[in-house]
């Protein structure tokens, strides 16, 4: 579970990012947050990972209190939480396969573990077959799954998508959109940042609105809602 | 930390390490050239420590007495000055000894020899060698104050200085190693922040799948070990090597000149450079994660 109560984050130039917002996401919920660039989409989402941290009010998640979370703990925050970009963020020195378990390396996993996680993963995901592959040999939609699988492998309970269809053709989007919804449907809480409308429209999922750094809109069952 | 984190880390340190060759290479050359001096300074202060210990063990102390006095009072005093603590050896000499071992060190001396012949102006006396060399001053004074003594000397002022400009070389040596060692520490920063900054991409992914700081931390911190440890040894390798040289070359050229033993010198040359290598390889790494690795 996921609470924001009463957060505002005011960045050091003195602009607001967010201004008093208040949300409740519960476990295995699937969550579009929209509007248009700059309203505070991608603040929310930063101050949600502990990048940023509230300048009032707290966000809880589970056991945590992120305003309370002393900074060598934040590590455990993190494991509870999968972080998808739109630019991926892979490494392009390594393979599809490294990428991913990279992300179990370094959270001190086992090589067996390793072993085994890292293809079910990639299988989920449909990168069976480029596991030897470098990022720069793959398509967009293809390198999106890599980052999806990477934030995947640690089984965390939380997603978080910061517009990671971005960059795609709405095909291929669609593709990722199902890949998530899979995810969700096995478990994991998403919580994606997003400007696809004719996606968002479709799903019929929880819709967040965001405009000017306040939340104007939380709709069950909910549409985009803006032209654009 | 687990084995497989450790394996992951020695991984990722010989990475760094690979991947910037040229960096690591001039800071395990600069650790080496400091220590190089470092040992340098060291060698020579261990060799001066060598001598002065030498002459001080060889130092006597020659006590005078005085003319016309009897040689049963001599005796006596030779006899009772034998058990004065502090005492290792007595050697009486006559003045008759004392002028012929005159004659033999300076045998060209005519008008010395000439002198000496007619009338000798020489005295009776003993040599006195002592246990250590700090009770030569106490041991002094006591023949000083016995009444038949004329006078008494050592040289200890030799000793003295020689110690004196031992401890100058030593300070000189810490002065002009602290401006190495700060010099080496700024390379070594250099080379973990060329290693941070060739890894970000690394060690944003690690944040964000939430590898500890310490995991984090650990590669460079290695690093910065490495680096210094191996300039230490490298440095080591040339002095050790230098030192056997010398050591050879000047058995022949100053056959009498006293050297420091080659285990002497390396074994306080290794103390000092591998633990200076690594106090500057881990005062670096944890400068450079400071300044360059916000985690």
């Amino acid at each position: 579970m996921i609470r924001f109560e009463n957060v505002s984050k005011r960045y050091a130039n003195g602009h607001y990012g967010i201004i008093d917002v208040n949300l409740e996401i519960r476990r295995g919920e699937f969550l579009f947050l929209v509007g248009p660039s700059g309203a505070g989409k991608s603040s929310l989402i930063r101050l949600l990972y502990r990048e940023d941290v509230p300048t009032t009010g707290e966000i809880y998640l589970d056991e945590f209190r992120l305003t309370q979370l002393k900074r060598r703990h934040v590590s455990r925050l993190r494991r509870q939480l999968g972080v998808v970009f739109q630019d991926g963020k892979l490494l392009t020195n390594r393979t599809v396969y490294q990428n991913v378990a990279f992300a179990m390396e370094v959270v001190g996993a086992s090589g067996r573990d390793i072993h085994k996680r890292v293809p079910q993963v990639l299988e989920l995901v449909g990168l069976s077959k480029h596991h030897n592959h470098y990022p720069h040999q793959l398509s967009g939609g293809e390198q999106q799954r890599v980052g999806i699988a990477r934030a995947l492998v640690n089984n965390p309970v939380y997603i978080i998508a910061d517009e990671p269809t971005g960059n795609l053709d709405p095909e291929t989007s669609f593709g990722i959109i199902k890949l998530l919804q899979e995810i969700n449907r096995r478990g994991a809480t998403i919580i994606m940042a997003t400007h696809a409308k004719d996606i968002v429209n479709q799903m019929h999922k929880r819709v967040v609105a965001v405009e000017n750094g306040r939340i104007i809109r939380d709709e069950a069952r909910g549409v985009y809602g803006y032209e654009s | 930390m687990s084995l497989n984190s450790i394996g992951y880390i020695v991984k990722e340190t010989g990475r760094n390490l690979i991947y910037n060759t040229w960096m690591t290479l001039a800071s395990v050359s600069t650790v080496a050239i400091s220590m190089f001096v470092l040992s340098f300074f060291l060698v020579l202060t261990v060799n001066m420590n060598h001598v002065t210990s030498v002459l001080q063990s060889q130092v006597e102390m020659r006590v005078f007495i005085k003319p016309h006095v009897s040689r049963a009072k001599e005796m006596t005093l030779l006899r009772d000055s034998r058990h004065w603590s502090g005492v290792a050896k007595m050697q009486f000499f006559t003045k008759q000894e004392a002028a012929n071992t005159l004659k033999k060190e300076f045998p060209n001396q005519k008008n010395l020899l000439t002198l000496i012949s007619k009338s000798n102006p020489l005295f009776d006396g003993f040599n006195v060698y002592t246990k250590r060399p700090s009770d030569i001053p106490a041991l002094a004074s006591r023949f000083r104050k016995q009444p038949i003594v004329h006078n008494v000397i050592y040289e200890g002022q030799v000793v003295s200085r020689l110690s004196r400009l031992s401890v100058i070389l030593k300070w000189a040596g810490w002065g002009i190693e602290g401006l190495l060692g700060l010099a080496t520490l700024f390379i070594i920063v250099n080379t973990i922040r060329l290693a941070v900054f060739a890894r970000r991409r690394e060690v944003s992914v690690m944040k964000l799948v939430g590898a500890t700081d310490w995991f984090i931390r650990w590669p460079f911190v290695l690093e910065g070990l490495i680096l210094g440890l191996v300039g230490a040894i490298v440095a080591d390798i040339v002095v050790g090597q230098g030192y056997h040289w010398l050591l050879f070359e000047a058995s022949n050229a100053l056959p009498f000149w006293p050297m420091a033993s080659f285990h002497q010198v390396m074994q306080k040359t290794q103390d000092f450079t591998l633990g200076g290598g690594l106090l500057v390889g881990v005062l670096a790494s944890i400068v450079a994660l400071r300044r360059f690795l916000r985690v």
